[in-house]
């Protein structure tokens, strides 16, 4: 067995765990990062990312880790549903919300996250591929443990991040329980040869029993996803399941019934989860471990800012660790609360986004018919759509009254 | 971000650090990249060339790859950068040696042929015409360089081109040659600002207007490639090269490739270099023969 110290390890190379790490490294601290996969590969995880997101890359020194990795910048929004007349349908100018930035970004996951290892290990990191077993020792003097290449090595450390996400494996081992909710399931494919699709457009809404998603990533290429209604996902399994997929996009509110996607060829591989609303029941850390990404608790996919809020995470934490020499638990207090605060204003939010697009049948396609009215005659009841854009901070209290998703609920029903 | 590169050697030459390739042995082989690449654009044509029986210089030129970036536009003069190769090519002991070029290389391998032409054996040049033809350019010539002049406004075009997540340089990139990395290359501190400036330094508008000068003609057997998918050059800027050309003169057209053809289409211009390389004799220098009085 190996013995070697590093002042942080983090354990995860996603979004959250890399662009933590590159951070890191480039404060200069010592940094190992342990990532599982022996390559990284598309696992259909979220490849949009807000205007606010895009901020936080930017204040991370990250973002062109995405503009390399084939991130594209999507500029319009148009919402196609069954609900909504042809003629009625508005694009919506997303590069408005934050001018600096411009609009939302969407691009191949795992290509991001590989220059963002890269980057960190340029910057001095150790980057560790196919680490298993990974086992994380919390206290005043923490340790992980993980078998390479079937040699077992241990790091003594001063603190470990744990950003293994939905697996939750180092919150795990430190006790973070969490409460789970499912409201649908999604699922979501790469293809490209999407030509006819116009590349600044990105388009959602809800026909029938899917509600579908198509982030274009430049070039024919797109990011397709479906929120389904619990009970259909067996669908989009077995023999059948790409083509069930595609030709779930076959939809009257889509222009030319949606030929454009169902038309589209697959360049990767067809995933299906359940859509998990994961609060944690206690402070998401512990002596020497502090949880970040979706493995600290994440919100419903249908809102999108999970890729914002990993590294909203990364960025408030690795803030901290370069401050000061305080890492006790008391010193990351700012970070709990503000976390508290944010997702404590997506759940509030994803939780109407859901009951209105992700519910399907008569009634909720009535509901939708309504709100959508309200919406138009009021604008301010629109406030839930700029979590999409800007900071959940910056979005008017307003949004988050119970007084208001009341008044749209009970107007709605 | 990391790099992939072929680069063994560094040379501090005119002024600046040069990384560069050097392989093989042989009769020397000079390859010069455009923008905005490195000596990796030639990485299918040196094991061909070197298994061909000659020694591959392929630089990384100032401001790309490895190689040092002066932030000056004044740096980036043809001049200096023809310089960089002449530098380079003395300390490594070589007297003559083929030139072949791409893009900006392109045109760095003409200004070398015509000003020093006993240093050069055979010349191949693919996609850019000699600037003869270039400084007077068609109306559909400069359309099809327009990002040429985009490039000029100091400190304006970074961060255009770095804006919304580098959306303007992919539009104008597009998924051509090494896009991917390209972004990677020019996001490194100071690329992005040293690429430009070989366009600041040579296409500025006071360039263009600059009258004609009467170019010394070409005396090397000379190799024009230029291929059908070329969306920035055009076919007129290499056939109309020949009449600059004074040695044997010979036009290649490749139809099933974009503008990056080294790597669009590398069997076709490795066969084309390694039967062209060292096969011709060059013209007779014209200050030879005497006219009697």
């Amino acid at each position: 067995m190996t013995v070697e110290y590093a002042d942080v390890v983090v354990v995860g190379g996603g979004i959250a765990g890399a662009s933590a790490a590159s951070k890191l490294a480039a404060g200069g601290l010592s940094v190992v990062l342990l990532e599982k996969q022996k390559v990284y590969q598309d696992l259909v995880r979220g490849e949009w990312l807000a205007p606010w997101g895009v901020r936080e890359a930017q204040l991370l020194g990250v973002a062109d880790c995405f503009a390399a990795g084939g991130a594209w910048e999507i500029r319009e929004w148009m919402t196609w549903d069954e609900a909504i007349p042809a003629d009625e349908v508005e694009a919506i100018d997303m590069t408005r919300s934050m001018p600096e930035v411009g609009g939302p970004q969407s691009f191949p996951h795992h290509a991001v996250c590989e220059l963002m290892a890269a980057q960190a290990a340029e910057y001095g990191a150790r980057l560790v591929m196919d680490a298993a077993k990974i086992k994380v020792t919390p206290g005043v003097e923490p340790r992980v443990g993980y078998l390479d290449n079937g040699t077992e090595h241990e790091i003594r450390t001063r603190m470990v991040l744990g950003a293994t996400g939905r697996v939750g494996n180092v919150g795990r081992q430190i006790g973070v329980s969490m409460s789970g909710s499912v409201h649908h399931w999604g699922g979501g494919m790469m293809v490209e040869g999407l030509d006819d699709w116009p590349a600044d457009v990105q388009a959602m809404g809800t026909e029938g029993d899917v509600m579908f998603m198509v982030f274009p990533q430049g070039f024919g290429r797109a990011r397709l996803y479906l929120n389904l209604a619990t009970g259909t996902q067996h669908r989009y399994r077995g023999p059948d399941a790409v083509r069930n997929f595609l030709n779930a996009f076959e939809l009257n509110c889509l222009p030319d019934r949606g030929k454009a996607v169902t038309q589209a060829i697959p360049a990767g591989p067809l995933a299906v989860w359940p859509s998990m609303t994961l609060i944690p029941d206690g402070p998401p850390l512990t002596d020497g471990v502090v949880l970040i990404g979706d493995e600290a608790g994440n919100g419903d996919t249908v809102l999108g800012t999970g890729l914002s809020c990993s590294m909203r995470d990364a960025r408030t934490v690795a803030d901290i660790l370069l401050e000061s020499d305080d890492w006790s638990v008391g010193a990351f207090d700012p970070y709990l609360k503000e976390r508290k605060a944010r997702m404590d204003r997506l759940n509030f939010g994803a939780a109407i986004i859901s009951k209105l697009y992700a519910e399907f049948g008569p009634e909720a396609t009535e509901r939708r018919r309504r709100a959508r009215r309200l919406m138009s005659q009021n604008v301010a009841l629109q406030v839930t759509g700029l979590l999409n854009m800007v900071p959940p901070e910056d979005v008017p209290e307003f949004g988050f009254s119970e007084f208001f998703a009341e008044r749209l609920f009970r107007e709605t029903a | 971000m990391s790099m992939e590169s072929l680069v063994n050697r560094t040379l501090h030459v005119n002024g600046v650090d040069i990384a560069f390739v050097d392989q093989g042995e042989g009769d020397p082989v000079v390859l010069l990249h455009g923008f905005p690449d490195s000596s990796y654009l030639w990485r299918h044509q040196i094991p061909a060339l070197v298994e061909a029986g000659f020694r591959v210089i392929a630089p990384d030129l100032r401001g790309f790859g490895e190689s040092g970036k002066p932030q000056e536009i004044e740096a980036y003069d043809m001049q200096t950068i023809v310089n960089d190769v002449v530098e380079l090519t003395l300390a490594l002991g070589i007297r003559k040696a083929h030139l072949v070029g791409h893009d900006w290389g392109a045109a760095i391998a003409w200004m070398y042929s015509f000003l020093m032409p006993r240093r050069v054996d055979h010349l191949a040049v693919l996609s850019v015409g000699h600037p003869g033809v270039f400084s007077t350019p068609t109306l559909e010539q400069r359309a099809a360089s327009w990002y040429m002049l985009f490039y000029q406004f100091p400190g304006v075009s970074e961060t255009l081109l770095r804006r919304n997540g580098w959306r303007l340089f992919k539009q104008i990139m597009g998924r051509e040659g090494d896009h991917t990395r390209y972004l990677r290359d020019l996001a490194r501190p100071g690329a992005l600002t040293a690429g430009l400036n070989w366009y600041r330094a040579n296409r500025s508008p006071e360039s263009e207007l600059r009258p004609e000068r009467p170019f010394p003609p070409v005396l090397a057997p000379t190799l024009g490639i230029w291929s059908a998918g070329d969306k920035a050059m055009m076919e007129e800027g290499m056939t109309g090269s020949a009449k600059y050309v004074k040695g044997p003169w010979r036009y290649e057209r490749i139809e099933d490739a974009g503008h990056w053809i080294p790597l669009d289409a590398p069997e076709q211009v490795n066969k084309l270099l390694i039967g062209f390389l060292g096969t011709e004799k060059p013209a007779e220098a014209a200050n030879r023969r005497r006219r009697r009085l």
